[in-house]
């Protein structure tokens, strides 16, 4: 069994969204207590829609946001109250890279400056090696070294998320947190950074924090995935189990809705009713019971425990609770 | 078959000024929408599929494009030679449009109803009680529960869900012949772009109307249309069937699109890409569009640019490409040019 | 532009995309020619201000007399051949005072506008960046500063410090901190949310990288057309305290106190108020239309 890089432990997060007249205040639950861990090497993907808490959960793993509960262990160390000045060197182990390649990097800096910029914070390089080490890594994501003397704006979208791979690989991290790094490209260059970040793994023996709503791509790039609904995980399993024998009604719904590129396929289709609820005001018991198909009593009331049904395959879902189905043996899927 | 064209785009071109020059957005489109049929029209950012929608609308008109060239013919008179105010007339009417972002084509300080029974009025001609009814009832055909309460809400206290209903609603308020929906689903999260999907595959059948399915998703492509026209750098370069887009696309940039996309359950180690980038309009290869992108690219494709003509003698199915112009006649080329 | 970006936005997968023609590159600098040179006013007003720079630098040669020797035999004389704008009280040429003049109009407000651009930069940084107790303290400090009409706050300084050309220099630079404060702080708020900063922190860079190397470069468009707006203020103000006596002594050259020597003598000979009016008048126009100008050219966002 490899040992996790990255170890999450009931995780929260909210955020004040407005303070009221009389000075009560309303809190977004955008993370609400959520526990996983990722191995050395592999790409555990968060997917879920917009509001499910994934990107914050991807900030609280980078620590860009500090948790108001729970734990998170990277590499044997618990950082979850490291200050600045402690959660530098980590930093050099973990980087991100944005979903929105525009906004990302800094339009007044040329390219050789955004691509060394961790070079400049972390090692004691000179400029000169800098820039050689910059106009290399350039390489390596596909550019070339030319470009190094250019600024942002020049480049495509696809040439910028380019960039910010070779960014964050500068400092030879073990983890990189992508979030939603593909979803603002077009579908031609959206493959060719999907290879690109494969190929970087194959290379640099990298670990991956993929956050996604994109259920085609994850299915892609990950080897375990977990599947997020209103600031908390629904189901956690790898690759395969999780996209043939998805269990929560959740991720079954989600995974029916994906459209198929392929007109001979006509599949049957689970069409949720309603909207995503706010997480201002998430539903009482199971956050999914408004809009879940297989929705029974105990669902509104209680909030079912998020336990291991297979190995390594966990649900929250009260139809995969012994206790509660054991006795008559229902099982909907 | 004239009689069965709903809407026939006959050599469209639309001209954008830019610093002193102008570039072409859209250059020479042909195609044509059947009554009751879902054309999709396919293409990644700046290939003009936008624009294309927003000139058989009229809709340039604050903007720096112009329509220079082409027709656009709705049940066979030209819409680029009606008088604007005749346009108005038919848009709402006969065609109407669904955006990508509902909020920002609803008026935020509008209740839902006035903007719902604005068009009704000035299209149908009903007077305001009877507007409003009508309203309530559209809303409630897209599936908006809570109709009667809802045409007095303001579009930001409804989810982006619901507000796609609202702007389809609106749409269909008038019983419109032709729809353009500009990608209609991609702000939204997967469930409820099903749920919508969905209610725009229904409406389509119980109204009988034809409709201009934008997108650059390729499942909505499969999922929703019957005909398919792809187009890449202001240019159509295939047109087919849904089924035979898939199953034996012509065109190599069809191909490599269809490719590229991670489909699930595929179980593939690494994806197809199409190398390089999108190119430039201001600065357009010679030859074809595609050709510096192309893993086929013969010495020909840089310097001359194919027609859209029709494979194997079909009139149904087109492509824009030397390759399948060649091997239709045994290796012989169909236009000369002088190749330098 | 942005029309052009409006009508291609709904072909985007997920919502953002290039126009149709993606941005070539261009060098910024020539962008910001091109743009400001649209501006037919502004480009007069600038030519304007280089001339008055120009002049400034080289007014001992330019000065047809001697500005401080008096000639007793043309008292109050009116413009002619000899004197173009006429002498003043004691016979001096008024063309000539009114060309050193510029230096020291020039010298007091550039100086003045660029202290309080660089303190008031320095603390709208800070206070929007750290936000909390720091931002609390300089922005209700802000508040206070503005509260007082500029030019009375200014006399208020002079008269705890006595009056003095450097004096009134500290004066007008104390009432220029707040407008520049509170604009960067402003200016600072937005960037700071932006992902380029975001990304900036995840890799580790410590505050005061961000704040100068990240935060900074976004707020210079801001700050140079603050302070080519204030500019014009600063002289304003500046001549208003010498106009009452609080600034450059009355023998100085100085167009603010010029005008009010010549206050006595308005009935009787109108020019020698009339030609440093004038001066301080254009001048401070100048300086507002060139600050128009810059900030259509550099950021339209500005514009409310």
């Amino acid at each position: 069994m490899n040992t996790p890089l990255i170890e999450v432990k009931g995780l929260h997060k909210s955020f004040v969204v407005k303070k009221g007249f009389l000075g009560e205040s309303k809190y977004v639950r955008a993370v609400d207590g959520i526990s996983f861990a990722i191995r050395k090497g592999e790409t555990f993907s968060l997917v879920g829609e917009s509001g499910c808490g994934k990107s914050t959960t991807g900030r609280l793993v980078t620590r860009l946001l500090k948790p108001n509960e729970g734990e998170v262990w990277f590499n044997g160390q618990n950082i979850s109250a490291y200050n600045d000045n402690q959660m530098r060197p980590v930093r050099k182990e973990m980087q991100m890279v944005f979903q929105d390649p525009y906004a990302s990097l800094n339009p007044r800096m040329k390219v050789k400056d955004i691509v060394s910029e961790p070079l400049l914070i972390h090692t004691k390089m000179s400029s000169r090696e800098r820039d050689k080490f910059a106009t290399e890594l350039l390489e390596v994501v596909g550019l070339s070294s030319y470009h190094a003397e250019r600024h942002a704006h020049e480049f495509s979208g696809g040439q910028r998320q380019r960039i910010g791979i070779a960014r964050a690989l500068s400092v030879r991290p073990s983890l990189i947190v992508a979030d939603e790094p593909v979803s603002a490209l077009d579908v031609s260059i959206q493959s060719q950074v999907l290879n690109l970040l494969q190929d970087l793994q194959e290379e640099y023996g990298l670990t991956y924090l993929f956050i996604s709503h994109d259920l085609s791509v994850v299915e892609h790039i990950s080897d375990r995935i977990g599947v997020m609904y209103l600031g908390a995980l629904v189901e956690t399993a790898g690759k395969d189990a999780l996209y043939d024998r998805p269990l929560h009604p959740y991720t079954q719904a989600l995974l029916s809705s994906v459209p198929v590129a392929d007109p001979s396929q006509k599949k049957e289709r689970i069409i949720l009713k309603g909207d995503i609820p706010s997480p201002v005001n998430p539903p009482s018991g199971c956050r999914f019971h408004t809009r879940c198909p297989s929705c029974m009593d105990i669902c509104k009331q209680i909030q079912p425990v998020f336990q291991e049904v297979e190995p390594d395959h966990r649900v929250a879902c009260h139809l995969y609770d012994e206790t509660i189905m054991g006795k008559d043996g229902v099982h909907i899927n | 078959m004239t009689a069965n064209k709903l809407l026939e785009v006959d050599g469209l071109k639309t001209e954008f000024k830019r610093d002193g020059g102008s570039i072409t957005a859209v250059d020479g489109v042909n195609f044509h929408i059947n009554k009751g049929e879902v054309l999709g029209l396919v293409g990644e950012s700046g290939c003009g599929k936008s624009v294309t929608s927003l000139s058989i609308m009229r809709l340039l008109k604050d903007t720096p494009g112009k329509i220079s060239g082409g027709a656009v013919r709705f049940e066979g008179s030209d819409l680029t030679k009606l008088k604007e105010s005749d346009m108005r007339r038919i848009r709402g009417k006969d065609m109407a449009m669904i955006f990508q972002e509902p909020m920002t084509s609803l008026n935020p300080v509008l209740r839902i109803g006035k903007q719902l029974e604005e068009p009704i009025r000035l299209h149908l001609g009903y007077n305001r009680k009877k507007a409003r009814e009508h309203a309530i009832q559209t809303l409630k055909l897209v599936g908006i529960p809570r109709a009667e309460e809802l045409v007095d809400d303001y579009p930001h206290q409804l989810s982006g869900g619901m507000r796609q209903r609202v702007m389809i609603a609106m749409a269909m308020s008038c019983h419109p012949k032709l729809i353009i929906a500009d990608e209609p689903t991609t702000a939204l999260d997967v469930t409820i772009q099903a749920q919508i999907l969905d209610l725009m595959r229904r409406l389509k059948e119980e109204k009988d109307m034809g409709m201009l399915l934008i997108t650059h998703d390729l499942g909505v492509v499969a999922e929703m249309c019957d005909r398919v026209v792809v187009m890449y750098a202001g240019r159509v370069v295939e047109e087919a069937s849904v089924k035979d887009l898939f199953e034996q696309p012509q065109h190599p940039y069809t191909k490599g699109l269809i490719r590229s996309v991670p489909k699930l359950r595929q179980n593939v180690r690494r994806l197809e890409s199409i190398s390089g980038n999108v190119p430039d309009l201001s600065r357009m290869p010679a030859g074809c569009k595609f050709a510096p992108r192309c893993p086929f690219v013969m010495e020909k494709c840089l310097s001359a640019e194919p027609d859209l003509v029709a494979v194997e003698g079909r009139t149904d199915r087109k492509s824009r490409c030397w390759l399948t112009q060649i091997d239709e006649r045994g290796g012989e080329t169909v236009h000369e040019y002088s190749a330098d | 532009m942005n029309d052009h970006s409006t009508v291609m936005g709904s072909g985007a997968p997920g919502g953002r995309e290039q126009a149709v023609v993606p941005d070539k590159p261009k060098n910024p600098f020539g962008q910001f020619l091109r743009k400001f040179s649209k501006q037919k006013l502004s480009l007069i007003a600038g030519i304007f201000i280089v001339m008055l720079f120009l002049v400034a630098i080289f007014a001992p040669f330019l000065t047809p007399y001697n500005p401080d020797t008096p000639n007793y035999d043309k008292m109050m004389a009116g413009p002619s051949a000899d004197h173009w704008a006429g002498t003043d009280e004691y016979g001096r040429d008024i063309l000539s005072r009114l060309i050193v003049g510029a230096r020291l109009s020039l010298a007091v407000s550039l100086s003045s506008v660029f202290i309080a651009a660089v303190i008031g930069t320095i603390l709208g940084l800070l206070s929007g960046f750290y936000g909390k107790w720091l931002d609390r303290l300089i922005m209700r400090g802000s508040d206070v500063l503005f509260s007082f009409p500029d030019i009375l706050l200014a006399i208020g300084i002079v008269a705890i410090l006595g009056p003095g050309l450097l004096n009134v220099v500290i004066a007008v630079a104390v009432f220029g901190i707040p407008s520049f404060a509170r604009m960067i702080r402003s200016v600072t708020l937005s960037v700071k949310e932006t992902l380029f900063v975001e990304a900036a922190r995840s890799i580790g860079a410590k505050d005061s990288r961000i704040i100068w190397r990240h935060i900074f470069p976004e707020t210079v468009p801001s700050v140079i057309v603050n302070l080519t707006m204030k500019i014009g203020t600063a002289i304003l103000a500046a001549s208003s305290l010498s106009f009452l006596g609080m600034g450059a002594k009355p023998t100085e050259p100085d167009w603010g106190a010029m005008l009010s020597m010549g206050r006595d003598y308005l009935s009787i000979a109108p020019h020698v108020v009339y030609f440093p009016g004038v001066a301080i008048f254009l001048t401070v126009l100048a300086f507002n239309l060139l600050g128009d100008g810059l900030r259509d050219a550099l950021d339209p966002k500005m514009k409310n």
